[in-house]
């Protein structure tokens, strides 16, 4: 039998079906791809357009149409946000939902959109046209999602590597507080130094230091300071008695001698006179007020020996080079006094009395204390001689930003696993994590452990050019020699004082100038006996002792190198220029900030003896343009004219108090 | 004549000098149409009705070439975008998902389509063994298929690593690497492949122009080839009916072609028929294959369309040689191998692919024996049927294993915990 020759029915039928079946299904590829949903956005947006703006701005307006991006081609960087978030450069769209809304702040106009993109500073996807792929919410294989409100800060940081950007508040305190908790230490970091870690030399500390408090420290620093430094190791009570031993049998240097003291005439209230008098508290604490560049002393008396504490004041460098401490010029007894003050006044009520002497004679104790000294890092802030670190203890960090931590890091904690959540768990409970941890508990308050987040996601390894990365700069030493270098080593200035940006920062005084601020006699006067300019600021220069020879060598030498010539310029004016500059003075309302006598303002620095005080080539250029000066100052820039500079300066001039007056 | 009978002459002229038979309404027209078309003419006239049942082939060696054709198709429209350097191909994956119109759908079609092609030409091959397909006289059309295997693999792998994401770049490692542990001249092999040591973007332009350009010409060169020799042997013999050829066979001379007849064997039979059976129990190939085939294309076409909207193409991160993904997994189609190699790096890659390539080569000539050809599973050959049938098995069996359940360092896990 002949087969038909002709198809069959139902071969027209599948043919009917898939033809009808792939005409429906190009049809859906083709609605798909004229409904994407940056097309549906813009038609949006196009009609709030036409709602908030009126017909003539509307025919002015940009044409808005097909996908719009920004293309940064020094780092080959796409961003087509702009495709749906068509609002951010228009202040018309103020009270538009996202994503038309205008860009809030002035943000866009310090970091404009053709420069710097999107993506740089708010994360996600940039090349994606839809939401979902933008990453707006975490996305997988999507490394960088779009940073919530309290992590953005971390992209700032990425191109902002100076310590504390400007308007970048939680990434600054980060980077403050990575820098105050030593992170540097035991981790490599970009930015930070191990310089800046102050932790004291333990080398002598068996002499320093009662076992009882080495004990209660080790448990829990906290317990001595709520604000110590050192974070809290864990340590077992075995480790704890170990390490006691260890410490305690450390006696390189003895401390100096003090035989000769008479103990029995120690006067404490004699003593707490001389503290308050030579402004500790600038550097110290006691009860909750004072400084924090030197240790709080409120508990002093619990915690280092009599004879190490009369040691360290004659000479703080004898036992600890690199202290920041200064050396003041007191007799023997005054130190004495100082000392009893310290050790009778400032005690722990509750420090056990007749506690166990530790078994620092026990050799194996001691080696075993070794041994856990190591483990834990602890020369990694404490010089110790015969102990140096050959590595960081911990892993470095110089891309921790890019991190990729995975569900399992986290061990039974239960949260989102992002690197965000990582680092706040390893900060607060560094053992809640699935890997055993020797980082110790720096006990971080919530907000605190949430800024060093941020700073830590910030340290990344992004390949921009040097053009887009602003850095603080480099700053060298400044380590003077002679006799005024002996002085800036023994006084500590650099504790306080900047010059040529190294230093403290405890002074809102840097020295770089301070020979054409200052006039000599008035220099040479305020060394010997320094009296606030500045009575609404708490810290004040502590009143050293100072021989008149050294004041004059120190006056002698800042007059000579710590110049600018710029300000050594002459000046002369006449009475009637005082009087035009006094008028100005009122008129500019200087008195609601600066007191002359017994009027004005707290905010400024006292003008009453500006006479006697400041250079008048200073006080002209300060006046033209303070900011240029000082960058953070509160004095305003008022663009005085040149006359007007000269009126002014001329009246401030004039004013002396009597006691040493050198005009009528 | 007037102007208007002189445009229709010449339309109607010029119509058939480019389709000379026109509509075919006989048979004869039918069998003139396929022969005068240089794309009919891969078909012949007439074929066995056997052929044609859905359940016999599951038409699947057309599938294959369907999958060939789409991906030739979206292949070329992709290489408009791409380009093969490691800091713009991640960046071309990107732009074709985001802003290239219909981008997305051909990209996860050209995915989808390369999955189900290495998928379809291991079912023909399993279709063609079971049936008995490989058998005289189509022994070397068989090894031709092993050929074709083969270079679907080397298709589907060396596109892989074009999108340089994170799976195109450990993926191609693994694969590599199971590559290099040939003894001798695995390094070397591995070296010339990735024109270094490592993968970087010497390795991206040698598999960009293997896949685009190498691949594609020797496999249209062996499909050619294949499809020659399907021509001139026929499809494998309907049941109940023993071969022609056998006579011959026996003889161990080589037959002559099965399907040496065209229109003269319609209009003048020679009196020695060579045909092994009656034409006229055949069908003509117009409509009757013709239109299996346009149904079959439709369908694929949809199915791709369907599964390319539902589902995208995966793209992982961009690719970063300093983070290793735990597990590492070469594509899927080599998880049964590196399955093996977990176990012994010699055997799962070098002895065990060695040993399969060169069984399935072997294959027609180490099975001689013409019997039970054209029908599933037959009787006359249950020992070659359980022998491949464990092979297959075994093959899909240990896929499964290190596709689903292997998880970091390969250790065991069930697909339904992760």
């Amino acid at each position: 039998m002949r087969a038909p020759q002709t198809a069959p029915p139902w071969m027209h039928l599948a043919f009917a079906a898939l033809s009808v079946a792939f005409l429906a299904i190009f049809s859906w590829v083709l609605l798909q791809e004229s409904f994407a949903e940056w097309r549906t956005r813009q038609a949006e947006f196009l009609a709030i357009e036409r709602q908030v703006k009126d017909p003539h701005a509307l025919a002015l307006a940009a044409h808005v149409g097909g996908i719009r991006q920004i293309w940064l081609r020094d780092i080959d960087l796409v961003d087509r946000c702009t495709t749906c978030h068509l609002g951010t450069d228009d202040p018309d769209f103020q009270v538009a939902k996202q994503p038309f809304a205008t860009h809030s702040g002035t943000w866009l106009t310090t970091h404009p959109p053709d420069r710097f993109g999107c993506t740089i500073c708010h994360g996600g996807q940039g090349e994606a046209t839809n939401y979902r792929d933008a990453a707006h919410q975490p996305v997988a294989y999507w490394p960088e999602p779009v940073r919530p409100r309290e992590l953005i800060e971390a992209n700032c940081g990425v191109c902002h590597r100076e310590r504390a950007p400007a308007e970048a508040f939680l990434l600054a305190e980060g980077r403050q507080r990575i820098a105050a908790a030593g992170c540097v230490a035991c981790h490599d970091l970009p930015g930070f130094s191990p310089d800046e870690i102050q932790a004291p030399h333990l080398s002598s500390v068996g002499y320093k230091v009662r076992p009882d408090w080495v004990r209660s420290w080790l448990a829990d620093p906290k317990t001595y300071l709520p604000r110590a430094r050192m974070p809290n190791f864990r340590l077992q009570k075995q480790e704890i008695e170990d390490l006691n031993a260890f410490l305690l049998s450390q006696r390189e240097t003895a401390p100096l001698d003090s035989s000769g003291v008479d103990w029995s005439k120690a006067d404490s209230e004699h003593g707490r006179i001389l503290f308050g008098e030579a402004r500790c508290l600038s550097c110290h604490m006691v009860d909750d007020r004072g400084g924090l560049l030197g240790p709080d002393l409120s508990r002093v008396g619990s915690k280092v020996r009599r004879d190490w504490l009369f040691s360290f004041i004659k000479d703080p460098m004898h036992d600890q080079p690199d202290t920041r401490m200064l050396r003041y010029r007191f007799s023997d007894v005054e130190i004495r006094d100082v000392v009893a003050y310290l050790t009778t006044d400032l005690v722990d009520p509750e420090a056990p009395e007749n506690a166990p002497a530790a078994g620092y004679l026990d050799p194996k104790q001691v080696a075993a204390g070794r041994d856990t000294f190591v483990k834990h890092g602890c020369f990694s802030c404490h010089r110790f001689n015969g102990l140096t670190p050959t590595a960081k203890i911990g892993p470095s960090l110089m891309a921790v930003g890019n991190r990729v931590v995975e569900r399992p890091e986290f061990g039974s904690m239960n949260v989102v696993p992002t690197l965000a959540n990582w680092l706040y768990l390893k900060l607060r409970q560094p053992d809640s994590l699935a890997e055993e941890s020797r980082m110790p508990t720096f006990n971080f308050t919530e907000p605190e452990v949430a800024s060093v987040v941020v700073a830590l996601l910030s340290v990344r390894k992004a390949d921009f050019p040097a053009s887009r990365v602003t850095r603080a700069p480099s700053s060298t030493p400044y380590t003077p020699q002679g006799a005024f270098g002996a002085l800036v080593s023994r006084y500590r200035c650099l504790s306080c004082h900047q010059v040529g940006g190294s230093g403290g920062t405890l002074s809102t005084v840097p020295l770089d100038r301070i020979g054409s601020q200052l006039q000599r006699s008035y220099l040479v006067s305020y060394l010997q006996n320094p009296s606030a300019v500045r009575v609404s600021i708490e810290e004040r220069m502590p009143f050293f002792h100072m021989t008149p020879q050294e004041a004059a060598t120190i006056a002698d030498y800042v007059g000579a190198v710590l110049v600018d010539d710029s300000l050594e310029r002459p000046f002369t004016a006449d009475t009637e220029a005082a009087r035009r500059g006094e008028q100005l003075y009122r008129r500019l309302g200087c008195h609601g900030c600066h007191i002359i006598g017994a009027s004005g303002g707290y905010v400024g620095p006292d003008l009453s003896d500006t006479g006697h005080r400041l250079e008048a080539g200073w006080i002209e250029r300060w006046l033209a343009a303070p900011q240029t000066w000082k960058p953070a100052t509160l004095q305003p820039d008022y663009g005085l004219k040149a006359e007007d500079l000269r009126d002014l300066t001329a009246y401030l001039m004039t004013l002396t108090t009597s006691a040493r007056g050198r005009n009528p | 004549m007037t102007a208007r009978a002189y445009v229709r002459q010449t339309l109607e002229t010029g119509w058939r000098t480019v389709f000379r038979v026109g509509w075919p309404r006989t048979d004869k027209d039918r069998s003139a149409a396929m022969i005068s078309s240089f794309f009919l003419h891969v078909h012949s006239a007439k074929v066995k009705p056997n052929s044609l049942r859905a359940a016999y082939t599951f038409g699947l060696g057309l599938i294959s070439f369907y999958m060939l054709l789409v991906l030739t198709v979206t292949g070329v429209a992709l290489m408009l975008y791409y380009t093969p350097s490691p800091d713009a191909a991640y960046r071309s994956m990107k732009d074709l998902q985001f802003v290239v119109t219909f981008g997305p759908v051909l990209r996860n079609m050209h995915r989808w389509a390369a999955h189900a092609m290495v998928v379809a030409v291991f079912l023909h091959m399993c279709r063609v063994f079971f049936t008995g397909g490989y058998k005289l006289p189509r022994q070397f059309n068989w090894v031709v298929g092993v050929g074709l295997l083969i270079m679907t693999l080397g298709l589907s792998f060396t596109g892989y690593l074009l999108p340089w994401d994170q799976l195109a770049f450990w993926a191609i490692t693994v694969g590599s690497n199971i590559a290099g542990y040939a003894p001798g001249v695995g390094e070397s092999a591995k070296y010339l492949l990735l024109g270094g040591t490592v993968i970087g973007s010497g390795a991206l332009l040698r598999f960009y122009v293997l896949h685009c350009v190498i691949l594609p010409v020797a496999v249209v060169t062996l499909v050619a080839v294949h499809f020659f020799r399907v021509r001139k042997d026929g499809l494998s013999a309907p049941p109940g009916r023993a071969p022609a050829t056998t006579a011959e066979a026996a003889k161990g001379g080589f037959p002559p072609s099965a399907r040496s007849y065209g229109l003269m064997a319609l209009a003048d039979r020679p009196a020695q028929p060579v045909v092994e059976s009656d034409p006229d129990e055949e069908v003509m190939a117009w409509p009757h294959l013709l239109y299996r085939e346009l149904l079959l294309l439709l369908a694929v076409v949809v199915a791709l369309h369907v599964v390319a909207l539902l589902f995208n193409a995966p793209l992982e991160e961009l690719a970063n040689p300093t983070r290793t993904p735990n597990p590492a997994k070469a594509p899927w189609y080599f998880l049964g191998l590196q399955e093996l190699v977990h176990y012994s790096a010699f055997i799962g890659g070098v002895l065990v692919p060695g040993l399969i390539v060169l069984a399935l080569v072997l294959v027609p000539y180490l099975d001689p024996s013409p019997r039970g050809v054209g029908v599933w599973f037959s009787p006359e050959r249950r020992r070659a049927n359980w022998i491949f049938g464990v092979f297959a098995v075994v093959t899909i069996v240990l896929t499964l294993i290190g596709t689903l359940f292997r998880g970091p360092n390969w250790a065991w896990v069930w697909p339904w915990t992760g």
